[in-house]
């Protein structure tokens, strides 16, 4: 039962900026941090002193502090250590990945080692304790919103991540269904629309139906390597070559000079998006082979900036095709279309997704701030729900699963179990009978893909059963059932068809943590201090 | 939670197994799109686990997790026109107490289709394979032995008739050029 003063908290962990948001007296708001920050940069930085400093001072730290400060750990969140998205990190990052048990991905920062959930869960700590400092009381729940196209692995990973910080995440929400929530809450419309989101590092497209009270998501697409980064990346690659030609130094070579041009990139999109023109400066941002300190200047002008990222722009455009036709329509059938993440306020994105769209996107909607809200609604809502007759207010979020789940055949094959875009929570049985006389085991393995070639899916483990009878070759059957809850998180059972015993499970392969290392990270999650740093200048 | 509720909720779990989609969504079968649609939303508004998020995990909780699941199924089912219709026959059919949840029905084409594709025989499959391998590396008269071999095992399979057609082509087309 809920006490007085208990309240769950809606948190926004994105890629590059983190937003958090709470449901007071009917209205959300967003709490902003003592320096009156809304959206706070998901950067840590591990201080000498042992504390920990997050947000956006941290992010000042990613050149002062380069080796000890953590950005952008959404993008390997949840992924395995051989994946292409860690190698390419390996390469510009300038703080050290090194594998973990299982093909785990983790961080060494001095003579620590984190993992990605751990890392997450420090951005989310910050967040807690913004609000716990405008409420003046401790929060312990919270609505933790993840891109619509996130796998299994990557949201169990971001739920291991809210019970790091000490939070009961009440729920696993969607991007784009969280923004569809603010937009439509409490509106009393009925319609169809897109949510067009790009963020700093994933790109989801959520086609919806709303209505008074129910949220119906029609199908779902994305791309978890397009975001607003891929941008500051052609900024980069082109500061770099012009630099490279007029003085014959290459400054993505040093990891030092590659941040600086990385911040340079990334406030130039800014400008460029704001102004029509970015004047960069970068003073002393390397010194030539004499020891001579040199700066860098270019001028980036909106249609050389459009140039750089029409294919991108273009990119975003397949997965709406692919969206728009997972849910039988045209972008004419569409009502309204919501623009969701810091990248679609550039007007190349806002003209394009015009164009496409046919029709003008909604205003008044904050791009930066709809997720977070949206997911303060939801956790109020959970808070509220007791069963009882429909409470006046109540609404009803009915999601998919953005991916088709699959189980390993033979020759490196897939079978679909689950499709994509099919309403969650859903559970479906496979009956599997032994093939050896006196078979003990039955192992499955679990992927999430669009191919029926096992190596070209994401697999989320293998699971091993025993403890059923033990007889001669297909004699005994066991049925296996495979569940997508409302987080979107898949479970796997299987139980004896015969005597309906359930077997036991082992988890062989899988990047997730285990129990005990969840316990042990949230003691020293709970332990680390939060360096408090400065107001913005 | 109101007292009426409680028992249509276990009643409805109890039974769950014997119903069809459409029962399952207590729709007419020839509801039309948007009543099965409207059916969804106003048992997603009764059985939605969101619904019962704070109660404590408990019997009734897992009942109607089970029925809200069920609610899916048959949507997911119903609101496509070629499923619904062969959905619906096979409820009408003898075998109407084995197809009530569509998966199991859908499971076994699929494993058809899969068979049609690449065999359903140990030996047919194997020299399917190498027949591939063979137009692969453009041995297309190896390639055409190998289908034929396969068609021995299965006869009646399309896809490899198809690919002994097409080695066959590949043959003429070869000489041709030679």
């Amino acid at each position: 039962m809920a006490e007085p003063g208990d309240i769950a908290i809606g948190i926004d962990l994105g890629t590059s900026y983190s937003c958090v948001s709470i449901l007071e007296n009917g209205q959300t708001s967003v709490i902003p941090n003592e320096w009156g920050e809304r959206t706070h940069a998901s950067v840590v930085s591990f201080l000498e002193d042992g504390t920990v400093l997050v947000g956006n001072s941290a992010k000042r730290n990613i050149i002062t502090n380069a080796d000890n400060t953590v950005y952008s750990a959404k993008r390997l969140i949840g992924r395995f250590y051989f994946s292409d998205e860690v190698k390419k990190a390996q390469a510009v990052m300038p703080y050290k990945i090194i594998e973990g048990e299982n093909n785990s991905v983790r961080i060494q920062i001095r003579e620590n080692v984190y993992s990605l959930p751990e890392i997450s869960a420090l951005v989310l700590k910050e967040m807690k304790s913004i609000v716990e400092n405008y409420l003046g009381h401790e929060v312990k729940k919270a609505v933790v919103t993840v891109p619509a196209y996130f796998n299994d692995n990557q949201r169990q990973a971001t739920k291991d991540a809210g019970r790091i910080a000490g939070l009961e995440v009440l729920r696993i929400l969607n991007e784009p269904t969280a923004a569809a929530l603010a937009y439509g809450f409490g509106k009393d419309i009925t319609q169809k629309i897109a949510v067009y989101d790009l963020g700093g590092g994933t790109f989801d497209i959520s086609i919806l139906e709303i209505g008074k009270d129910v949220f119906e998501v029609l199908s779902t697409a994305g791309d978890t390597y397009l975001g607003g980064d891929d941008f500051d990346d052609r900024i980069m690659t082109w500061l770099a070559e012009g630099f490279l030609k007029q003085h014959g130094i290459d400054l993505r070579l040093n990891k030092y000079c590659l941040q600086m041009l990385k911040e340079a990139s990334e406030r130039a999109k800014i400008d460029v998006g704001r102004d029509g023109v970015a004047k960069i400066h970068v003073e002393g941002i390397c010194q030539d082979p004499t020891g001579k300190v040199m700066d860098l200047d270019a001028q980036l002008t909106e249609a050389e900036f459009n140039r750089m990222v029409m294919d991108l722009v273009q990119r975003t455009f397949k997965v709406c095709d692919e969206a728009l036709q997972s849910a039988k329509m045209t972008a004419q059938d569409l009502d309204a279309v919501i623009l969701v993440g810091g990248p679609t306020r550039l007007p190349i994105i806002r003209t394009s997704v015009k164009h496409y769209f046919g029709k003008d996107v909604m205003a008044g909607i904050d791009p930066d701030e709809v997720v977070a809200m949206g997911a303060a609604i939801q956790a109020h809502s959970l808070m509220e729900a007791k069963g009882d007759g429909a409470a006046s207010g109540a609404h009803y979020l009915l999601d998919v699963t953005p991916l088709t789940l699959r189980v390993g055949t033979v020759g490196g094959y897939t079978d679909k179990i689950i499709d994509k875009n099919t309403p969650i929570p859903i559970e479906r049985s496979k009956s599997y009978t032994t093939n050896r006389d006196g078979q003990e085991k039955v192992k499955i393995r679990v992927y999430q893909g669009e191919s029926n070639k096992a190596s070209d899916c994401e697999m989320l483990g293998e699971f091993e059963f025993s403890g059923f009878r033990i007889g001669y070759r297909g004699e005994v059957r066991i049925e296996v059932t495979f569940e997508i809850d409302t987080n979107g998180i898949v479970n796997v059972t299987a139980a004896d068809v015969e005597t309906g015993q359930k077997t036991s499970c082992t988890i062989r392969l899988s990047s997730g943590l285990t129990e005990d290392m969840i316990k042990a990270a949230t003691e020293k999650n709970a332990r680390t201090t939060l360096a408090r740093g400065e107001a913005a200048a | 939670m109101d007292e009426a509720f409680q028992i249509e909720a276990q009643a409805l779990a109890q039974v769950l197994d014997e119903l069809d989609y459409f029962q399952v969504l207590k729709i007419g079968q020839n509801a039309s799109p948007p009543e099965i649609k409207a059916a969804y939303y106003r048992e997603s508004r009764a059985y939605h686990p969101d619904r019962f998020s704070t109660l404590p995990q408990s019997e009734l909780k897992e009942m109607i997790g089970r029925i809200y699941k069920r609610i899916n199924e048959a949507y997911v089912c119903l609101r496509e026109d070629v499923k619904r219709a062969k959905y619906l026959a096979d409820i009408l059919g003898p075998e109407r107490q084995k197809k009530l949840r569509f998966v199991e029905a859908s499971e076994q084409e699929m494993k058809k289709e899969k068979e049609q594709e690449v065999g359903a025989t140990p030996q047919g499959r194997k020299f399917y394979m190498a027949g591939l391998a063979d137009m692969a590396a453009q041995r297309f008269a190896a390639a055409e032995r190998n289908f034929k071999m396969a068609l021995t095992y299965e006869p009646n399979n399309p896809n490899f008739k198809a690919k002994r057609d097409e080695a066959g082509k590949l043959i003429k087309n070869d000489m041709s050029i030679r």
